[in-house]
């Protein structure tokens, strides 16, 4: 069996059912009762294997959360904590404004503690639809910064 | 003496019950307060309640609640001056006490060269038995390499030795031996072990105690010199070195005795410089008292020491850090009735497996000597990634058959549906007539339950 590193898919996209089941069955195997993955961009992926007192395969359920549809909007989230810079310091040329289009990677805003200034950066390829946090505003890991709707770019 | 505040922001480095605690007696002291958060904590009832609340990272305590940078950066960032640090996490983190001094910020707890001190045990035990604090017969030091001095060593000592590393704890890394021709490959395997387990073979040995109970004092000290000792608890009750049910005073050890053990400690308290509060555990048998390792922080069973006693002691540490005075004396500290702890998990109740989950009915218990220190509230999810107490019922009263009694109504009133708990597993402890002797020793629980399953 090669390593699960390498089976267990990227969630940017939902793994077909097949590959579920192949996750399931390894975890039963291996007397796992559930995993979870989730991406850096929202989606998240519970996978339950029912108590190994039903035989291994029929006790499997996968559970997979409703799939992101190709439209819906992604995230950028922050990585840490800090005052938010949505402007390229020490200019006010915004870093990702409205109607632009950023690749996946792209700093899009700051955050700023004393000294250290920690990158937001892009977690898909597309164009920036709304910036939610506020600019000087101290926020928390995991906040959404702005919403970007994917697209090629 | 200056009447201006050391600090008016506190930020709180914990999470659960004990964030709660702090946060409720920063609030009666007036002063604000800062609950940081990992992202699974988000929802959580102290985080909701302060003043400031910053989420720092995720879930895993490492990236989060034991994240010292993190937390010094959220502290300047959110203009907190102190740090409570609870207990657990890096309340005995001596270099993280430090550090957070080093920031200009004041460290509620005691120094970082007490609590270096008293985080090794060969260093805790030395300094302590040399503050006149009666410790185990045993090698009061690292073993020595050769093989036939550890020898004569046990021999003095008396067997059944136990042998421990240096850097261990909770129970880890520790040996029995009971014969003088298992010493050698007893000492080789645990020396091997620690290297392994704490990057460090260092081991000392000393007497097994055989059927001890766990005893312990707690101390409160200020800046001004003033060490003071509040009674004994006993935490005998214990499955796999974690403490189940405690409480106070310690049945059937006579005052007298504990009073002298108690001016020991405070004595010990004053020779260090020991800052804050403090608790001094020993083992005790035959009227024998052996130091095993002093915590330098508030614990979890703080509450039974404050039924007895009537002191707030996480008020006292927060006032303490202030720079006040104690305004109590040791001759006006008298205990009063009998507490119990029982402490709540949400843990399969046979199996002792975490049981995390979404608590969908929450009723809690009441009545004259009750009191719950809880976080949960209903709809509140038990997480996976941190230990599994959810609560403590507290019961206060006249005498140790009134507590009894008052929490066998409260934990009899207790509803928890969501997860399991081990509310039974008190129940049937309170119910054991043997307990209700009072003085069970520090194996009995185990013992109890090895039965419980076989028959």
């Amino acid at each position: 069996m090669t390593g699960p590193s390498k089976v267990i898919p990227d969630l940017d996209t939902l793994p077909d059912i097949e590959e579920i089941g192949q996750i399931a069955t390894w975890l039963a195997e291996a007397g796992v009762e559930s995993v979870e993955l989730s991406s850096c961009v929202g989606g998240r992926l519970r996978i339950s294997v029912a108590p190994v007192s039903l035989p291994v395969g029929q006790g499997v359920i996968a559970q997979p959360v409703p799939q992101p549809a190709a439209v819906e909007l992604v995230a950028a989230k922050a990585p840490f904590f800090g005052r938010l810079c949505l402007v390229r310091p020490p200019g006010e040329d915004a870093f990702a404004p409205v109607g632009s289009t950023v690749h996946k990677g792209d700093i899009v805003a700051l955050l700023t503690l004393e000294t250290l200034q920690v990158p937001v950066t892009a977690p898909v390829d597309g164009e920036i639809v709304e910036i939610v946090g506020r600019a000087g505003d101290l926020v928390g890991y995991g906040a959404e910064i702005l919403k970007i709707r994917p697209g090629g770019v | 003496m200056s009447d201006r505040k050391r600090f008016d922001r506190v930020l709180i480095a914990n999470r659960g019950e004990i964030a709660l605690r702090i946060q409720r007696a920063c609030r009666q002291l007036g002063l604000e307060t800062v609950a940081v958060h990992s992202e699974a904590d988000a929802e959580s009832r102290h985080v909701r309640e302060a003043d400031v609340a910053l989420c720092i990272g995720p879930a895993p305590a490492g990236r989060s609640y034991l994240d010292t940078d993190a937390l010094l950066l959220a502290a300047r960032v959110t203009g907190a001056s102190a740090i409570h640090p609870g207990y657990g996490f890096l309340s005995e983190n001596a270099d993280f006490a430090d550090a957070v001094e080093a920031a200009g910020l004041t460290f509620i707890g005691p120094t970082g060269a007490s609590i270096r001190l008293m985080g090794d045990k060969i260093t805790a035990k030395r300094a302590m038995r040399d503050a006149g604090v009666p410790c185990v017969p045993g090698s009061d030091g690292p073993l020595p390499a050769s093989m036939d001095e550890v020898q004569a060593l046990a021999a003095e000592v008396g067997f059944p030795v136990i042998v421990k590393a240096s850097g261990g704890g909770g129970g880890r890394g520790m040996r029995v031996v009971w014969d003088a021709k298992d010493l050698a490959e007893a000492v080789t395997l645990t020396a091997k072990e620690a290297q392994q387990a704490f990057g460090n073979p260092t081991l000392y040995l000393e007497r097994f105690m055989q059927k001890p109970r766990h005893i312990e004092i707690q101390v409160l000290c200020d800046t001004h010199g003033t060490a003071l000792w509040l009674g004994a608890r006993d935490c005998s009750l214990q499955r796999r070195h974690q403490k189940v049910l405690e409480e106070a005073p310690a049945p059937g050890i006579p005052p007298a005795v504990i009073a002298q053990i108690g001016a020991r400690c405070a004595e010990a308290c004053r020779k260090i410089g020991y800052r804050g509060a403090g608790t001094f555990e020993f083992l005790y048998e035959d009227g024998i008292f052996a130091f095993i390792e002093m915590n330098t922080r508030v614990q979890v069973e703080h509450p039974i020491t404050e039924a007895t006693t009537g002191i707030d002691i996480v008020c006292a540490q927060l006032k303490i850090a202030q720079g006040e005075a104690l305004a109590i004396r040791q001759e006006e500290i008298v205990t009063h009735g009998h507490a119990i702890e029982c402490r709540i998990n949400a843990e399969d109740p046979f199996s002792f497996m975490p049981s995390p989950g979404t608590i969908s009915r929450w009723d809690l218990p009441g009545g004259p000597g009750i009191r719950v220190d809880t976080h949960v509230v209903d709809g509140y999810t038990v997480q996976p990634y941190y230990d599994s107490l959810i609560g403590k019922i507290i019961g206060h009263g006249a005498s140790r058959e009134e507590a009894i009694a008052r929490l066998r109504v409260a934990l009899a009133e207790m509803r928890v549906e969501g997860v399991s708990t081990n509310l039974r597993l008190h129940q049937d402890v309170l119910a054991d007539p043997r307990f209700q002797e009072g003085g069970v020793d520090i194996h009995y629980l185990e013992r109890w339950l090895a039965e419980r399953t076989t028959s």
